[in-house]
């Protein structure tokens, strides 16, 4: 197939994380598991004397050095976050990883939205390496979630969840009880199950087999926590039709990456990581004539359409998968809307034991947003990274050479959320 | 009872619509040229508009519609709302086309389903000097 001109133009040269798992754990698995790779990239939650800001930065210094080049190399620096969400401003620090690691920068600016981070921070960077602006780019984002809701004082108030309490213009629901953004994405659920019969269980089997690919990652927070059927039937109830078990973890954690020309790419150290195709979609435009309709699928076709295009691949073409799970419904719907499985039978696809380990479509094998590490899309766009570089350990997918990364998100203003789709195909030259 | 909950963010362009509410009426927008109807402000999709929202009036509405989807919290994720689990939050398509979020009352949770006809009910808040739409079974 005919493929876009800047498909495989770019790649991804370098990639530095630190990820925050509780302290004792950590410990634990140090011991259980000296010098495994994937605890390089492990710090202990919470961060105490650190906050997101510098997350970021320590993850952009990992990934330039990954890259194998020096900070007097980076001429370009983006910093990707969620965008307005109730009670966070645009960006939550006043400070800049370029600032703190002296990058020579031409420019850095941020942008984002919602769980729309790596990808809108690609599309940015690549404005400025085709102009001839810059030559490599340095795309960082984090958070410090878990630091954040298990603060004392913030416990002893009742609070659970992510913390982000006030109310900002345009923000419908708070008043009602929308406190989490499970009040948000379980509609979809209670829709999906309604209009095409999708059972508890079904759900269940996307959050288990997610869990699986967790246990093979000792990154992930629910790392040695494998899950049966009667876990999650057992898993609280917090937001019917959710359980504990269907929502995202919360985490400390920063991803950074370097982008650069292929050409350039092909110098550093590392196994290239080509960006194939880029495709977003936005539900806003028909979103409130769309009625019930909208509650049943992302807007994924034009994002689809785009990076599939660019990339000259179909479905098929795909290794494995990275889709944006900060919910099991997300898991089922995205299989529909990408044309895994008709609508209405993503949660009989799942069931059939599809993207877990040994699976036909490998899906979020890092352990995903719901069993890992809530990183936005950061957490996919790093491990689409490792598949493609073989470094995947005991999770690797043999062979992977196309990966999908999605994203998901927007202004949170309830009814009218999440409005878009990011699609990102990645893959090794 | 203190008024413990999120307090709404009244923006100037929603603000007749927070008027009417005081009033007990239900304002939608609703378009001069072809009728038809927004929330929350909107410019009218279907041509060409005046500027700001002047193509839009805000009009009666019936106040009614359906559940569209709806979530049951039982454990409450903020403490204002620990006294009040279970409770339902819905989507509502009114009658008139756009949809709304609110708490469904006045009913048992295990009651509300997807479709089921409801009607605004007001609660006024002296507290915080607004009126605050709930939702009931029709």
């Amino acid at each position: 197939m005919e493929t876009h001109r800047l498909s495989g133009k770019y790649a991804i040269a370098g990639l530095g994380m630190v990820v925050g798992v509780p302290e004792k754990e950590l410990a634990k698995r140090k011991a259980d598991l000296p010098g495994h790779p994937m605890l390089e990239h492990a710090i202990p939650s919470p961060v105490l004397d650190l906050s997101a800001k510098d997350l970021e930065a320590e993850a952009a210094r990992r990934s330039i050095e990954d890259a194998g080049l020096s900070n007097q190399d980076i001429d370009g620096a983006v910093h990707v976050h969620g965008g307005p969400r109730s009670g966070r401003g645009v960006v939550e620090h006043m400070d800049a990883f370029p600032r703190m690691l002296g990058l020579p920068v031409n420019f850095y600016y941020h942008c984002g939205r919602g769980g729309g981070w790596g990808t809108i921070g690609i599309i940015t960077a690549l404005s400025f390496l085709e102009l001839g602006l810059a030559k490599y780019v340095v795309i960082a984002g984090s958070r410090e979630d878990w630091t954040r809701s298990h603060r004392r004082d913030v416990r002893e108030q009742g609070v659970r969840g992510q913390v982000n309490l006030a109310s900002v213009a345009g923000m419908w629901g708070p008043t009602f009880g929308r406190t989490a953004a499970a009040h948000d994405h379980s509609m979809f659920a209670t829709r999906h199950r309604h209009e095409y019969g999708t059972t508890e269980e079904q759900f269940g089997a996307g959050a288990i087999q997610v869990r699986a690919w967790a246990c093979k990652n000792p990154l992930a927070l629910m790392y040695g926590r494998p899950a049966t059927m009667e876990d999650y039937l057992a898993s609280p109830m917090y937001i019917a039709p959710y359980h504990l078990m269907d929502m995202a973890v919360t985490t400390d954690g920063a991803v950074a990456f370097v982008l650069t020309s292929i050409e350039r790419a092909r110098d550093c150290p590392k196994p290239p990581v080509a960006v194939l195709g880029i495709g977003y979609g936005d539900a806003q435009g028909g979103q409130w004539w769309e009625g019930a309709a909208h509650y049943t699928r992302l807007p994924v076709a034009k994002a689809k359409e785009a990076a599939f295009g660019q990339a000259g691949i179909a479905i098929q073409d795909i290794d494995v998968a990275q889709f944006y799970d900060c919910f099991t419904a997300e898991l089922i719907l995205q299989l529909e809307d990408y044309g895994w499985c008709a609508k209405g039978e993503g949660g009989a696809y799942i069931e059939a034991g599809h993207i877990g380990p040994g699976g036909a479509t490998p899906a979020n094998t890092s352990g995903g947003l719901l069993s890992a590490y809530h990183l936005a899309d950061m957490t996919g766009l790093s491990e689409a990274i490792f598949q493609l570089r073989g470094e995947a350990q005991e999770r690797q997918v043999p062979n992977a050479r196309i990966s999908l990364v999605t994203g998901h998100g927007g202004e949170v203003f309830a009814p009218g959320m999440c409005s878009i789709h990011t699609s990102l195909v990645l893959g090794r030259p | 009872m203190a008024w413990t909950k999120p307090i709404p963010v009244v923006e100037k362009v929603m603000k007749p619509f927070w008027e009417g509410l005081k009033n007990h009426r239900f304002l939608l927008m609703k378009c001069n040229e072809c009728g038809a109807w927004y929330w929350p402000a909107t410019y009218c999709r279907n041509h060409r508009n005046k500027p700001f929202f002047g193509s839009l009036s805000w009009t009666d509405a019936s106040g009614q519609g359906k559940i569209i989807s709806f979530n049951v919290t039982r454990v409450a994720m903020r403490p204002a709302f620990k006294d009040e689990t279970p409770y339902v939050y819905a989507l509502i398509q009114l009658s008139e086309g756009p949809i709304i979020s609110s708490n469904i009352i006045n009913c048992p949770a295990e009651s509300v389903h997807i479709d089921m006809p409801v009607r605004v009910v007001y609660r006024d808040v002296a507290e915080i000097n607004l009126t605050i739409p709930y939702f009931e079974p029709l």
